[in-house]
């Protein structure tokens, strides 16, 4: 069975919708009772732009900067994935169409959305067999090297895109306070942090939480048997505590990967991780909004941040004996 | 001539003494066979420190945004100690070593920028060396001053992990044996004092670490 799925997943300002975000910092679809994640299994990934020039940027340039940005996810070591640029079309980013577009569109109703990514996937297999991404011409943009005052910078955007489009979920490593109605970011350690960076260039090179995350989904062997996981539950009060943000520490290499308690149990996986002891954090989802990342309706947000009190360390190739996160209200 | 034979005896009285064996038949004498047991201490040492940085947004300030700190230390740790040694010569022994102890590793979690409950994470390591030394003794009869210098490898295993630290330990230091009887053999007391140099260690950055070392136990020789 094909179905279409649509996932607004975007660097953004503001809240908007998401869907079916699965397991840590990975899309995915259920099917069953079982999570799929979704990849693409076909390689290499064939894509063209959309032939329209903004001001600031042309489609060359454009086209220019998403190939770099498609060469540096492939350039993680220990990942297997590769892109092709197929060409420039007059096709819009838009699903349904078989081919994957990427593109300038006009979506002045969408006023806080910076771009966006959309699939069609097979939800059997969890394969991406489409995705296209659009980015709001209606934004000032720049393809400076060193970026520009007042304009967003398109190799940055385009990496988190691109992030979403080989199977990326959001990641919450990233600090931001509320102003004037909306939400500002402070700082992230994430390119796949969901909102952005008012200027800059600063995302344009993945982070560990985003190589960990790609690798997770793309990574060869090499990867599984380097890396190691940290599993668990969240609770409160003895109940296991939904979407609840885990971040582990690595103060050998100053690394920081999180995941998320995506279970009624509270049960969390942060994968990826180097051997060697870490400090594990769990917060609240509150540095964005939570349909940034996941479904709402059972999210609980009202524990304080705390650490667990014992160094966990990380096996090579292997997981940790399971810990128990003990949370408090707030 | 009477004053010529005087001189002589006196001349050679020194080189007759150092003639002697240094504690003839009491002692220790190559070939023998040494067994100690201790009860060691291992110092602590500074494990490094990191901070949890996070990319700041540039137009909400400059430098990293710091998510939180860590201060970690190892703190001492009480452990074991067995030696095997062997007389080369009545002065000169070599020993095999093993030594096992359970530091702390503790990291200081402080400067929470959401304010995190919670300000201390530690975990247990087994560390173990296996190794030997080269003891010199001094002295004679039933307390017997030496030195002593080795190396051995270092394990240290973290706790519900089989991820472990492995590196090579250079020491250095001295003690005393104090026997029970004075024949110089049977049992005693032992007590080291060294400084203990390792390649590798637990902690937070990689690097070559030096800590004290202290054993006090029981001694006997065949």
């Amino acid at each position: 069975m094909i179905r279409l799925r649509s996932l607004v997943v975007a660097a953004m300002v503001a809240a908007f919708c998401v869907t079916d975000v699965g397991a840590y910092l990975k899309l995915g679809t259920n099917l069953g009772t079982r999570l799929v994640t979704l990849k693409f299994n076909s390689f290499p990934i064939r894509y063209f732009v959309t032939n329209r020039d903004v001001p600031g940027v042309t489609a060359q340039q454009a086209q220019q900067a998403i190939d770099r940005a498609f060469a540096t996810w492939a350039g993680v070591p220990n990942v297997s994935l590769s892109s092709q640029f197929a060409g420039f079309t007059a096709a819009t980013p838009s699903t349904g169409d078989g081919i994957n577009v990427l593109g300038f569109l006009n979506r002045a109703d969408l006023d806080r959305v910076l771009g966006s990514t959309s699939f069609t996937v097979d939800t059997t297999t969890g394969e991406i067999l489409e995705s296209d991404i659009f980015f709001n011409s209606t934004f000032a943009w720049s393809v400076a090297s060193g970026g520009e005052p007042g304009r967003q910078d398109f190799e940055s955007i385009a990496l988190h895109e691109i992030g979403h489009l080989l199977g990326l979920g959001h990641s919450m490593i990233g600090e931001t306070e509320l102003i004037g109605g909306g939400r500002r970011v402070l700082s992230a350690e994430a390119v796949m942090f969901p909102i952005a960076f008012a200027a800059g260039t600063l995302n344009r090179a993945p982070r560990a939480d985003d190589i960990a995350g790609i690798s997770d989904i793309y990574g060869n062997d090499t990867f599984r048997r380097a890396t190691g996981s940290i599993t668990g539950r969240v609770t409160k009060n003895g109940t296991g505590v939904l979407g609840a943000h885990i971040i582990a520490f690595n103060p050998a290499t100053g690394k920081l990967i999180a995941g998320f308690s995506l279970s009624n149990d509270g049960t969390f996986v942060v994968a990826g991780l180097e051997p060697g002891p870490h400090v594990v954090r769990v917060e609240p989802l509150d540095d964005g909004d939570i349909n940034s990342f996941l479904d709402p309706a059972n999210v609980d947000i009202n524990f304080k941040p705390a650490f667990y009190n014992k160094l966990v360390t990380v096996p090579r190739g292997s997981t940790a004996a399971s810990i128990e996160l003990k949370v408090v209200p707030k | 001539m009477k004053a010529a034979i005087a001189l002589l005896v006196l001349l050679a009285m020194p080189a007759l003494a150092s003639a002697q064996p240094y504690i003839g038949s009491n002692g220790p004498q190559k070939g023998n066979v040494e067994f100690s047991g201790a009860a060691a201490w291992t110092g602590g040492y500074d494990a490094g420190d990191a901070a949890a940085l996070e990319t700041r947004n540039t137009t909400t300030g400059s430098g990293p945004l710091t998510l939180f700190n860590v201060s970690g230390d190892v703190r001492s740790a009480p452990g074991v100690e067995a030696r095997i040694g062997f007389f080369l010569t009545p002065r000169l022994s070599a020993e095999a070593l093993f030594q096992y102890t359970r530091p702390v590793l503790h990291a200081n979690l402080s400067d929470d920028f959401e304010g995190a409950t919670g300000s201390d994470a530690d975990e247990t390591v087994s560390s173990f060396l296996f190794g030997g030394s080269m003891l010199y003794h001094f002295g004679s009869g039933r307390f017997m001053p030496f030195v002593l210098g080795g190396a051995a490898a270092l394990r240290q295993v973290h706790e519900d992990s089989s991820e472990m630290v492995s590196g090579l330990e250079i020491h250095g230091g001295g003690g005393v044996k104090w026997w029970f009887n004075s024949s110089g053999r049977g049992f005693g007391l032992r007590a080291d004092a060294l400084l203990s140099s390792r390649s590798e260690s637990v902690g937070f950055e990689e690097k070559r670490r030096v800590v004290p070392t202290v054993a006090g136990g029981v001694t006997y020789v065949f």
